[in-house]
């Protein structure tokens, strides 16, 4: 498994993923640095009982679209190494599990929308210092800000890694991609047992951990299900 | 088990969307031999070539690689097998040794192996080099050389020489041939040309319409090819007539007479009677039937062609 997933290492160079990675956490906290410079008074003062959180509750409202097209993107480029030259048909034909090639690429998917998760955070820390905030800012609260959705939002890293890899049109999962980015920005009107409204952390019992747990849970069914359709399926 | 044989199939059949495109196939092939597998686009030889890589699953039968049974143990299998399949698979943002690294972290080959396979295909040279700059055949060694990356016992190629210029073509062909020499490698070589395999195989598989139609030597190949004797005379028809006559059919197309190969004595005897009766004989040529024509005939191309 880690050799499947260091090959993958490998054949991501050159290719402007990483660019992609920072893109991303940076566009999110960008368009905040956007908010604040213009309504700044204004901001300052709503939350004026705790900045941080209400910077970090803004970068949210950026970050959730942002994580439902990038970890499409990700997908899918991640994919499409192998089908742009219909490399599937030498991959597999090597001595590994076809699992293990198709684990590599959800795991794969997973650790760079993990970076990017990690990259919001450290960027709202930077920009909440330049606002000149607290030097000690409220860990636990970002830290559960970023890392909450990234497990919440399994179910679709797991569905895009299916489609992404089990269709060799990439257009089809991408406009499932943008329709799950617009469906998410709608999803509060969605009832709870829905996956689009997950990541918000939003639910009944006003328990973030059980918006997670539901992603993790679906997300591996997702996965499981994916990888059964993988390995029956076959190559061109 | 314990086969003697690198490739073993039983029966093996592939339906796919209704259509049978592998029927029933046995096909064998021992050790060290260039196997050359052949038959027009279309006939099955992919299909039947996915199947043994086990990209494919088999609709029915069996196959067995190396004496062990493809389905259970696919991995020990692909474990001792280089294939190139159709269109060479590359990273085109990749350097050469980048993409052969990829392969070699699967297999968990030395890295000093990459050296040797870039040396064999004569690619050193353009290691360093994006792939996507590579011209056809460089791209096509590089294939070759990712094959040969695991040290196989068995090598399994799909249309090498596709897509090649004839100096291309000609370089794969001799690095092929010299495989088995050098490194003890058996080869499944598919390819629709059958000139080509004339000079590279030791033995032929035909396929058409996904039936296993000749399996044998190239030599028992040639045996099959049946002469003819064909004739120019001035009166064709009443030509026949006469020859029938003496116990011999002879087909007729436009002002030529075609006859299956005969003795000496006996078309002797045949042309004195044509002289005998007044008929001009301008032509007396015997015809030996290619490898092509047979093929052609085998397979049942020669008509669409």
């Amino acid at each position: 498994m880690l050799r499947v997933l260091s090959t993958e290492w490998l054949k991501i160079r050159r290719k402007w993923i990483w660019f992609l990675v920072v893109l991303g956490p940076l566009g999110a906290v960008g368009l905040q640095v956007v908010n604040y410079g213009l309504r700044y008074d204004y901001l300052m003062a709503l939350y004026a009982d705790d900045l941080w959180h209400g910077l970090t509750r803004n970068v949210n409202i950026m970050m959730l679209p942002a994580m439902f097209i990038g970890l499409a993107i990700l997908a899918s480029l991640t994919a499409g190494i192998e089908h742009q030259t219909n490399a599937w048909k030498q991959t597999l034909a090597l001595p590994v599990s076809r699992s293990s090639v198709f684990v590599a690429k959800f795991v794969l998917t997973a650790l760079l929308l993990f970076v990017s998760s990690t990259l919001i955070i450290i960027f709202t820390i930077i920009f909440g210092w330049l606002l000149g905030l607290e030097m000690s800012p409220p860990m636990t609260t970002l830290l559960q800000a970023a890392y909450y959705p990234y497990l919440a939002i399994m179910p679709f890293v797991a569905l895009h890694t299916g489609l992404s890899t089990i269709i060799a049109n990439q257009a089809v999962p991408m406009t499932i991609g943008i329709v799950n980015m617009m469906l998410a920005t709608f999803s509060l009107w969605m009832p709870y047992w829905m996956p689009w409204i997950w990541p918000h952390l939003d639910n009944r019992y006003d328990e973030p951990l059980y918006s997670v747990l539901a992603g993790i849970v679906t997300g591996g069914l997702v996965l499981l299900t994916s990888l059964v359709v993988f390995v029956r399926k076959d190559v061109r | 088990m314990n086969s003697p044989w690198m490739v073993e199939t039983k029966q093996l059949t592939k339906i796919l969307g209704g259509r049978t495109v592998v029927d029933r196939v046995d096909m064998r092939i021992q050790k060290g031999e260039i196997y050359g597998f052949l038959g027009p686009n279309g006939a099955g030889k992919t299909t039947t070539i996915r199947m043994l890589l086990g990209l494919a699953r088999p609709t029915s039968g069996q196959i067995h690689m190396l004496g062990k049974d493809i389905r259970t143990e696919r991995i020990a299998v692909l474990r001792k097998v280089g294939s190139l399949v159709e269109s060479p698979s590359y990273y085109g943002h990749l350097s050469g040794y980048e993409n052969l690294e990829t392969v070699r972290r699967l297999l968990d080959a030395p890295k000093s192996r990459i050296d040797e396979v870039l040396a064999i295909v004569r690619l050193t040279k353009d290691a360093r080099r994006p792939v996507k700059g590579y011209s056809l055949g460089m791209k096509q060694r590089l294939g070759i050389a990712t094959a040969l990356l695991g040290a196989p016992e068995l090598l399994i190629l799909d249309e090498p020489t596709n897509g090649l210029d004839p100096a291309g073509i000609l370089e794969v062909r001799e690095l092929i041939k010299s495989l088995p020499r050098t490194h003890g490698v058996t080869i499944l070589i598919s390819s629709h040309l059958l000139s080509e395999m004339d000079q590279m195989a030791t033995r032929v598989g035909i396929i058409a319409a996904g039936r296993m139609m000749f399996e044998d030597s190239i030599g028992r190949l040639r045996k099959q090819a049946k002469g003819s004797i064909r004739l120019r005379v001035s009166e064709p028809e009443q030509a026949a007539r006469l020859l029938l006559s003496l116990g011999c059919q002879a087909e007729v197309a436009s002002d030529e007479l075609t006859l299956e190969r005969l003795p000496d004595e006996r078309i002797a005897v045949l042309i004195a009677r044509l002289v005998q009766a007044d008929h001009q004989i301008y032509r007396v040529e015997e015809s030996n039937a290619t490898l092509e024509s047979i093929f052609l005939q085998m397979t049942g191309t020669g008509g669409s062609l």
